[in-house]
């Protein structure tokens, strides 16, 4: 009897840890591993175990918050609205040690709690990947918490579903709007100039050159050539040492796009072409211009001034090449910048403070802008529509866009990281900071002009088809007007 | 006796029906519902639309997927010969009378197999790295330097080079599953033999191929399967590229399905997948069958 008492539990057991390894595993990083390993076996299968986990886990962490905040503060906000207002995001505690942008979304969260006792914020912190996923899943249910971040990819298609409230204008009446930096707010309009997102976060470059400022003085140039012609006549001298004028790797096929093209084709076509690729208004991918850019991209690759194996090394490996010295320039984004200082900082201290930031030098027969850089916000704060039903609900949510995305945010970011946001500040103290952080921080936010990220855009079917042609196009394999094409087919097909 | 401690048979069916809901909850039900997405252009948002069989018929058209299927193929015809042919070779070398220590090839020859494939896919891209590989290190050295080449960006090359750590990680695999099979075959039969003056070539052939066929059998099979869906060793050191030269299908599956975000149309290649890897599994299984029909034994 016993016996069988025992083996009908053991049985309940393992049928339930069976089923609880499908489901509800988006709330812990550690399961993540195993939710990816399903993703590839079984493409369909994957919305299902997202949904399960739909509402399960609303972080305790947010009510000890409400209470530490009413016992401390009561001078209270000036705010109406008394209740609960629930917010998802990625800015998790762990991600925030070291990320500037996740620590200062963090802090912005808790001030603004601190001064609105009466408001529980509830919130559900994810990892990003989990985020997307789960955000995803909410809004194809529905279900999207009052205020999330919304990536701008989405923005076209949630809006047309009703899902993400008009923003236009919140954004023209905030208090902060003169000092709004208005291109962020591009990825989060609709064709129709509506806008959708407040940009938070901080923003990053994609596209900078680093530099050995050493190395180009003893080649006889002062700083990184403004011409490309020039950079032709160094790569002479520098091959001769048998170095890599420039490091660029392009294994994983986006970063010819991300870190490459999206600034040469702005250097070619302008801003307003890839505008009207975003509202579908008669650009096309096979226009001369951009056709243009994708040709100087392949002369620049096949004539000798990047390494030989950039498509069979990543961006990661390529950095390494300019850090041991093989290569006196490097093209990456803001991430590894990141990493070559820290690893420069720590190795080679002459060499770090030889690092210099230059944009991509510019080309005979472009016509759009130079000095430029494709620099952004991935994401907005956006809010529910539903949320509008309570007046009060919607001003106080309002004003917590506000803090997250104000003046106290870039501030925090600007004196803590060397880092910018959606709105800009006057006299930032970066005094703190070395020379190297500093420039960088000149050279991402001040002393540029920017443009757009391709595939911050559009649709990732595009991308990718673009992106490979891309790869076979840099090798010589695949003529320019192929791939402007084949891209141009994706485009009609999928946007 | 045995009747008193023998379960009940609700006991039985019980525990049978774990293993089976779990197999069909994790093969069936997402095998089924690739089938029903297959039918929708649905790009992953919370809009589907029906579209009938259009994605099946753009599969059929596209380019990309029959070129990945050839490299499927490729894969299969080199892992045959390389993985099954060499292990086979390898396993009469180690079940000689003149080899020593054979337990150390054993195990030794095993090793690979027991490898992550990610691990795997980056120690041959260290080998063929361009600036600090071991490849083109042996060709400066030895004289060759106008040989030096990036190799994983070669596309005519590509899949021959991706198929190499492919080949190598799985002979001792083979090698394990043929061992045990020749090990359960009478050893008189190969005494009698030799006595009788056949030689070791003609033993291979003529007594161990025969008596070994359906274990053969079955590593052709398991071989077949494994390059249908092969993914792992060539995205760790290719992802398909360059361009798309060394794309196998479960990758532009999963390309079209996460990198695209065309979860209909992605469904509709892993519905392609496993048709035609039926086909081609099935297709071999009676080739073999055929090519073994006049070795005698059944």
């Amino acid at each position: 009897m016993k016996k069988k008492f025992i083996s009908a539990l053991l049985c309940a057991a393992m049928t339930a840890s069976m089923f609880a390894g499908c489901g509800g595993s988006d709330d812990k990083a550690a399961d993540a591993p195993a939710a990816d390993g399903a993703k590839e076996e079984e493409p369909a299968k994957e919305e299902e175990p997202a949904a399960d986990a739909e509402s399960s886990e609303t972080e305790t962490e947010a009510a000890a918050d409400a209470d530490a905040a009413s016992d401390s503060a009561s001078e209270g906000g000036s705010l109406a609205y008394s209740g609960e207002i629930s917010i998802m995001h990625y800015s998790t505690s762990e991600e925030s040690e070291g990320n500037g942008g996740s620590d200062g979304f963090r802090t912005m969260l808790k001030e603004w709690q601190d001064a609105n006792p009466n408001i529980t914020l509830a919130e559900n912190v994810l990892a990003n990947d989990e985020y997307k996923t789960q955000i995803a899943t909410l809004a194809a249910a529905g279900d999207l918490p009052d205020v999330f971040l919304l990536q701008g990819m989405n923005t076209k298609a949630w809006a047309e579903q009703g899902l993400v409230m008009d923003l236009t204008d919140v954004v023209n009446n905030s208090p902060y709007a003169a000092d709004y930096k208005q291109d962020y707010f591009t990825p989060f309009k609709d064709g129709d100039g509506k806008i959708y997102g407040l940009p938070v976060l901080t923003g990053g470059t994609c596209t900078v050159v680093i530099y050995d400022k050493q190395m180009w003085k003893d080649a006889g140039y002062d700083t990184f050539p403004t011409s490309w012609d020039d950079v032709l006549a160094a790569k002479e001298k520098f091959a001769a040492d048998g170095i890599d004028t420039i490091a660029f790797g392009n294994s994983g096929k986006w970063q010819a796009n991300s870190c490459f093209m999206s600034t040469i084709g702005d250097m070619f076509t302008g801003k307003d072409w890839f505008q009207s690729i975003i509202d579908k208004g008669g650009a096309k991918f096979t226009d001369q211009e951009f056709v243009d850019a994708l040709k100087f991209s392949q002369e620049a690759f096949s004539s000798g001034v990047f390494n030989e194996d950039f498509n069979a090394i990543s961006n990661e490996d390529a950095r390494e090449y300019y850090i041991s010295g093989d290569a006196a320039a490097f093209i990456g984004g803001n991430w590894d910048v990141s990493y070559v200082m820290a690893t420069l900082k720590e190795a080679d201290e002459e060499k770090y403070n030889n690092i210099g930031f230059a944009t991509f030098p510019s080309i005979e027969g472009a016509k759009g802008d130079t000095n430029v850089q494709n620099i952004g916000l991935g994401y907005g704060m956006a809010i529910n529509s539903k949320v509008a039903e309570d007046p009060d609900k919607l001003e106080a949510a309002i004003d917590l866009i506000y803090k997250l995305t104000g003046p106290d945010f870039a501030n925090y970011v600007a004196t803590n990281y060397a880092l910018g946001g959606l709105t800009t500040v006057d006299d930032v103290d970066l005094s703190g900071f070395d020379q190297v952080t500093q420039d960088f921080y000149n050279w991402s936010y001040v002393d540029t002009n920017t443009c757009e990220i391709y595939d911050s855009y559009v649709s990732s079917a595009v991308w990718d088809v673009f992106n490979t042609g891309l790869q076979d196009m840099l090798n010589g394999d695949k003529d320019p007007e192929t791939v402007a094409s084949e891209t141009q087919e994706a485009y009609e097909k999928n946007y | 006796m045995l009747r008193s401690i023998k379960p009940k048979g609700r006991v039985i069916a019980l525990f049978l029906c774990i293993p089976v809901v779990w197999y069909v909850f994790s093969v069936f039900v997402p095998l089924i519902t690739a089938l029903f997405y297959s039918l929708f252009e649905w790009k992953g948002g919370p809009n589907k639309t029906f579209i009938g069989l259009e994605n099946y018929i753009s599969l059929i058209k596209d380019g990309t997927f029959w070129e990945a299927f050839s490299h499927n193929i490729y894969l299969v015809l080199v892992c045959i010969v390389g993985q099954v042919g060499i292990a086979f070779v390898f396993v009469l070398i180690v079940n000689s009378r003149l080899t020593k220590l054979k337990g150390i090839h054993r195990t030794f020859g095993f090793f690979p197999s027991t490898i992550s494939a990610v691990c795997i896919g980056f120690i041959w891209m260290m080998i063929y790295d361009y600036k600090r590989g071991i490849l083109n290190w042996i060709l400066e050295v030895t004289g060759h330097a106008d040989k030096v080449k990036v190799w994983l960006n070669e596309p005519s090359m590509v899949m021959a080079l991706v198929a190499i750590p492919l080949v190598w990680q799985f002979i001792g695999y083979y090698m394990v599953i043929l061992l045990s099979a020749i090990a359960s075959v009478d050893t008189e039969i190969f005494e009698v033999a030799e006595l009788d003056g056949a030689n070791a070539f003609q033993r291979a052939i003529y007594i161990v191929l025969p008596l070994i066929k359906n274990t053969l059998l079955v590593c052709i099979t398991l071989c077949v399967a494994g390059n249908m869906k092969a993914f792992d060793h060539i995205y760790t050191m290719t992802e398909g590229g360059p361009g798309t030269s060394s794309m196998v299908m479960a990758m532009y599956g999963y390309k079209v399905s996460f990198a695209q975000m065309n979860m209909g149309y992605g469904s509709a290649i892993s519905v392609g997948i496993f048709i035609v890897s039926l086909i081609v599994i099935g297709g071999s299984q009676k080739l073999v069958n055929w090519l073994m029909r006049d070795k005698g034994v059944e």
